[in-house]
């Protein structure tokens, strides 16, 4: 179930992100992502199913949430994985697992991305990291086409002056939901 | 960053974040009349619902008359897709599900990668009403967000407004005086930003292919001769008189250099290609190496 705090009278457009049937096939990496490190967000010995559907959920509170009763929030919850069983006895396959959430809030677009890491179906660390639009990002993501745009440097945003920015960094909801499921998918 | 005006009205839509600035607030007869149009996009075009009439058209073949908006859309595909030899096209959906784009987000390829039929084979389109022999995957994702944007903004003109910014994230257009400065942001990074475009009236639609990417080398601008991702061209900004032509175009800068865009379009661009930003010489604004 996508959860979303929309107010009654804006439409949230979002596909349900379903739950594919456990098969064979490894889950793909999820493409570079950025590089984190741990903030101490409470995460030691939850479920990761838990966590994994209420990181999302805590990623907005972390950040203030919208106020402004026509501002939709988008969060990108994941959906719980009915599977479980798989051959190691677990029911997450260790490993990183990220997604980046994005939603409206007062002071305009903004998206965190969230890592956590999985051992024996134990998050033992997460990190939420917030990035503002117009303030400073923490990290420089590299580009799974290799560092490509890497070599671009450009400007800070602080050192123009704009009214708006063009890019791909609001990216879509539904989107967002589907990779959050994804990782609950790696059980399969 | 400063706002040129005084209202926003921010809604989702089609998957995406809207914004909408006005001096004034938008009333509510014409918020109303923004809500249809865009449900009657989404009711024909989109990929994500089964009762749309695109994923009709998937299902059964049959002779389909389209919208009034189908034939500047298709019109522009055609033109565009003879340009890119192929490339850019419309019929690319069941590549896109092949991959793992599909009305699922499975985001997992199901097999290797296919090729979209031919248009010459699959579709035939006279401006009114679409023939199809066989059920086939129509995906407007290249230029159908550009094209509400300017409908959403023709309905706001329609209900009296006179001065806006239709913002879909990436896809913009904006009507009124003076110029507005809008960043053109790093695909690598969403603090920076690559160069500042000048716009007073007309479009800025801007396309990468950092943001749906799901796994190494797997995005959604694909090459439609193959049914795989594009890998060269990064990060593509365009700026026309209308938003669809401007998405359109800044799809297609992904499979064509800047030569093969035909003239009578009109557009100037930035693009992230090769690992070098190249700009059209009259693009408005600057460029920041």
């Amino acid at each position: 179930m996508i959860d979303s705090n929309a107010s009654t009278d804006e439409r949230i457009e979002m596909p349900t992100a379903t739950t594919t049937q456990p098969g064979t096939d490894r889950p793909t990496t999820l493409g570079s992502r950025r590089v984190l490190t741990a903030t101490g967000a409470a995460a030691v010995g939850l479920s990761a199913v838990g966590l994994l559907a209420g990181c999302a959920a805590g990623a907005a509170e972390t950040v203030a949430p919208p106020a402004a009763s026509e501002t939709a929030s988008n969060t990108a919850a994941a959906t719980p994985s009915a599977t479980g069983g798989a051959a190691t006895g677990t029911m997450f396959v260790d490993g990183t697992y990220s997604a980046d959430g994005d939603y409206q809030s007062p002071n305009g677009a903004e998206s965190v991305t969230v890592t956590v890491t999985v051992e024996h179906d134990v998050v033992t660390a997460v990190e939420v990291v917030g990035h503002a639009t117009g303030g400073n990002s923490k990290q420089f993501q590299t580009q799974f086409a290799s560092g490509i745009a890497a070599e671009v440097v450009g400007k800070p945003l602080d050192e123009v002056e704009v009214s708006r920015v063009a890019g791909s960094s609001l990216t879509s909801g539904g989107f967002n939901a589907a990779i959050d499921a994804i990782q609950v998918e790696a059980a399969a | 960053m400063t706002r040129e005006h005084g209202a926003r009205w921010r809604f989702e839509a089609i998957g995406t974040a809207w914004e909408i600035e006005t001096p004034d607030p938008i009333d509510p007869e014409a918020r109303a009349t923004v809500r249809e149009r865009i449900d009657a996009y989404d009711a024909t075009w989109s990929r994500f619902r089964d009762d749309s009439l695109v994923a009709r058209i998937a299902r059964e073949p049959g002779a389909w008359t389209l919208a009034a908006e189908a034939g500047p859309l298709l019109e522009l595909y055609r033109m565009l897709y003879a340009a890119t030899d192929g490339r850019m096209s419309p019929l690319v959906g069941a590549s896109l599900d092949r991959l793992g784009y599909d009305a699922a987000l499975r985001l997992r390829p199901s097999g290797p990668p296919i090729a979209a039929p031919r248009w010459e084979d699959a579709i035939a389109w006279d401006g009114r009403t679409l023939q199809a022999p066989r059920p086939v995957a129509i995906d407007i994702g290249a230029a159908g967000k550009g094209q509400l944007v300017d409908l959403v903004l023709d309905a706001l003109v329609a209900a009296g407004v006179e001065e806006a910014v239709v913002d879909a994230s990436g896809d913009l257009r904006r009507i009124g005086g003076g110029i507005a400065r809008i960043g053109l942001e790093h695909p690598g990074d969403p603090s920076r930003v690559v160069g500042v475009a000048e716009l007073s009236t007309g479009a800025l639609c801007a396309s990468a292919v950092n943001r749906r990417a799901w796994g190494d080398g797997l995005h959604h601008v694909l090459d439609a001769t193959t049914g795989i991702p594009v890998d060269r061209v990064v990060a593509t900004w365009v700026v026309a008189g209308t938003a669809m032509v401007a998405d359109a175009v800044a799809t297609a800068l992904f499979h064509v250099d800047p030569e093969r865009i035909p003239p009578e379009l009109g557009i100037e661009y930035v693009r992230i290609a090769g690992g070098r930003l190249e700009h059209s010489a009259g693009f408005p604004g600057e460029v920041f190496a």
